[in-house]
């Protein structure tokens, strides 16, 4: 489904992926770890389309398409979602507002009519329960004054209304409560079937307990340093990332 | 003020011959000439566009309209409010439905409370007012009196300034304890160039709480000013809400002055110019006494060839302590060849203070539109949105509904956007 090649990025001076390579089948879960500053977040941020982001080599296919050719919403339309590390505030515009809009994008790329306004409640609502949030969170602005454990579920909640073919999880684990993680692990495994992805950029394992992975691989200065199944993300939390950016160098 | 502009003003205030006994009026004008108008040199001025003067008539219009208004060229009536309306600053009975409220008088203003003589050279455009209105809305709400939808008053233009000035003249007194809630409309009909000369004066007592809503929605040739004065005592509460949409150039000057301890005012201003219009609101709150506190939020959109500018500005005294005061003032440009000018200024004269300010101008936030396109929103429709949720923040504070909706279809219209946003209006 995604096929990265010798990715390269730069983000002004700085280059923060040096030739990233990886392949993500359809139907897969795959966790990217790293320590901080080996390019996990950057790497989300050039497949959901984030300006300011130069790729200066390499390829990313989605589907046979290139990816880096689409503007972000053409991404979105095609079916890849990014669960944002800090999700932003938009006061002024409510939630089921963007909801709406958003699926109704969506929908109209794939030729369907604009959601019925019934049916689009009862689906927001089955999903909200699923993510355990109140109903008072749909008149609100979008992720206004909430908490950063309400802003996460409320990406989730998102990504099951959209159902993307490939989701992209930057650190949606980061800042949550053990109760909370596993109401957000529980919404991401109920996306996962076999025509989906998921890539779970993640700085810890304790949400790979909840949503297990296919396939682990540490990022070490922009490149994939190692890769495995889920007993390699069991051994970063023993022994560190030290190991592996002392066996990358 | 020119030598020109003087005389033609003395001229046109010989015309009207107010009695000699009109001495409230007499004394106005004398403290005109003595002082003079703003001028573009003064600092506070220098964003309004002054010269349209030059070409008024400041006599009040010689005779009553030629097309009478009626109603259905009003603005839609807000429910429990009572309707008083003004065609070019004079009282008309036939177009109003006066108030049955216990404790809430309302009279016609003919002689009205003198605003004094040591008056702010800011606010000398209020002496203009004084010098030429004939009449004008007196307000008074008693003690206790709760009256929460009360008073609607709608101020009509009708004259081309060649002809004649308007000018709108309020005084607004709430009792100890009352809580009231008051709109002040300002509209055009026909497409005149009128010129308006707006003075408004509030004063709120102990313990009131005061919610005040005005709309400028003048023609889009009028010129218009307008002076606002308000007066708190102890641990009253005042609540400003303005919406500047219409007129070719607008200027409005407020000062409140938070005189009693724990006394609170809120300003919330919203402002779209597009076109050729020029919007000026310089807003000055003075904290005299202790613990008060101020919140002020402007959001401007100026578009086309528009110039949009609000100048925040807060004073705290000497033993103004405890001041609290929170100013957020955001400005967006929304053509190339507009203008946006946001300036938060605080002048602080005393220790113990709390006063936040935030101030921008500038384009739509990057990092809301990248998250609105990452959920698959086209550009076009983001960038509307993120236009509208801008003034929401403000517009969201208008308590009565039926109000907020009114002028959100303004500003929507304003924006050209009124279609394409049905669905959040």
């Amino acid at each position: 489904m995604l096929k990265i090649e010798n990715l390269h990025v730069a983000v002004g001076d700085n280059k923060v992926l040096n030739g990233l390579s990886l392949e993500i089948p359809t139907g897969e879960v795959h966790a990217i770890m790293g320590p901080n500053g080996s390019g996990k977040s950057t790497l989300a941020h050039v497949l959901a389309g984030r300006p300011g982001y130069e790729v200066t080599a390499g390829s990313v296919t989605f589907d046979g398409r290139d990816l880096l050719a689409l503007e972000p919403e053409e991404r979105a339309h095609e079916g890849v979602f990014l669960g944002f590390q800090y999700p932003v505030e938009i006061p002024g515009v409510n939630n089921v507002y963007l909801l709406k809009a958003a699926m109704n994008a969506v929908r109209k790329h794939r030729g369907l009519p604009e959601v019925d306004a019934f049916e689009f409640l009862g689906l927001v609502r089955e999903k909200m329960k699923l993510m355990r949030m109140d109903e008072s969170f749909l008149s609100r602005g979008v992720n206004e004054g909430f908490s950063g454990g309400e802003k996460k579920r409320n990406e989730i909640l998102q990504m099951l209304i959209l159902e993307p073919r490939l989701a992209v999880l930057d650190e949606t684990d980061s800042g949550l409560d053990i109760d909370a993680l596993k109401v957000v692990a529980n919404g991401v495994n109920t996306l996962r079937s076999p025509e989906r992805s998921v890539v779970l950029v993640t700085h810890y394992q304790r949400l790979l307990d909840h949503v297990v992975p296919d396939h682990v691989h540490v990022l070490v200065r922009g490149k994939i340093a190692r890769s495995g199944d889920r007993t390699l993300a069991l051994e970063l939390e023993k022994r560190g990332y030290d190991w592996v950016t002392e066996e990358a160098a | 003020m020119s030598a020109a502009l003087a005389t033609r003003i003395a001229e046109d205030f010989a015309a009207t011959a107010p009695v000699p006994a009109d001495l409230q009026r007499h004394r106005a004008m004398q403290a005109l000439t003595e002082g003079g108008l703003p001028t573009s040199r003064d600092e506070n001025w220098k964003y309004v566009n002054l010269r349209p003067l030059e070409k008024v008539r400041f006599a009040p219009p010689p005779v009553a309209p030629q097309s009478p208004v009626t109603a259905q060229d009003l603005p839609a009536p807000v429910a429990q409010y009572a309707r008083y309306t003004f065609i070019d600053g004079v009282f008309a009975p036939a177009l109003s439905a006066p108030t049955k409220h216990a404790g809430v008088l309302v009279k016609s203003m003919h002689a009205a409370a003198a605003n004094g003589a040591a008056i702010s050279p800011d606010l000398r455009f209020a002496l203009l007012n004084e010098a030429f209105a004939t009449d004008g809305a007196q307000i008074l709400v008693e003690p206790g009196t709760d009256c929460q939808s009360c008073i609607e008053l709608v101020f009509v233009a009708t004259t081309d300034a060649k002809v004649g000035a308007s000018y709108p003249r309020v005084s607004f007194q709430v009792g100890a304890g009352a809580r009231v809630g008051l709109i002040e409309r300002h509209v055009s009909i026909g497409s005149d160039a009128n010129f308006i000369n707006c003075a408004v004066d509030v004063s709120v007592a102990r313990d009131a709480s005061a919610q005040h809503y005005r709309v400028q929605q003048t023609g889009a040739r009028a010129i218009w000013f307008d002076t606002l004065t308000a007066r708190l005592a102890e641990n009253a509460r005042y609540q400003l809400h303005s919406a500047s949409l219409g007129a070719l150039s607008a200027r409005s000057t407020v000062h409140v002055q938070l005189a009693g301890e724990r006394s609170e005012v809120g300003l919330f201003n919203v402002s779209v110019g597009g076109k050729n219009q020029v919007h000026d609101t310089f807003a000055l709150v003075e904290h005299i006494a202790a613990n008060a506190r101020t919140e002020q939020s402007f959001r401007g959109i100026s578009g086309g060839r528009a110039r949009v500018a609000f100048n925040g500005k807060i004073i705290v005294r000497k033993g103004a302590h405890g001041t609290d005061s929170r100013q957020s003032l955001r400005g967006l440009l929304a053509g190339t060849d507009a203008e946006i000018d946001v300036r938060p200024q605080l002048e602080i004269y005393t220790d113990d203070v709390r006063c936040n300010h935030g101030a921008t101008a500038g384009k739509l936030d990057d990092n809301m539109l990248f998250y609105m396109l990452s959920r698959g929103l086209d550009r076009e429709t983001a960038q509307r949105l993120l236009k509208w949720a801008f003034l929401e923040d403000v517009v969201a504070k208008i308590e009565v509904p039926e109000l907020r909706r009114q002028i959100e279809q303004s500003l929507a219209g304003q924006l050209n956007e009124a279609a394409a946003l049905k669905e959040l209006l």
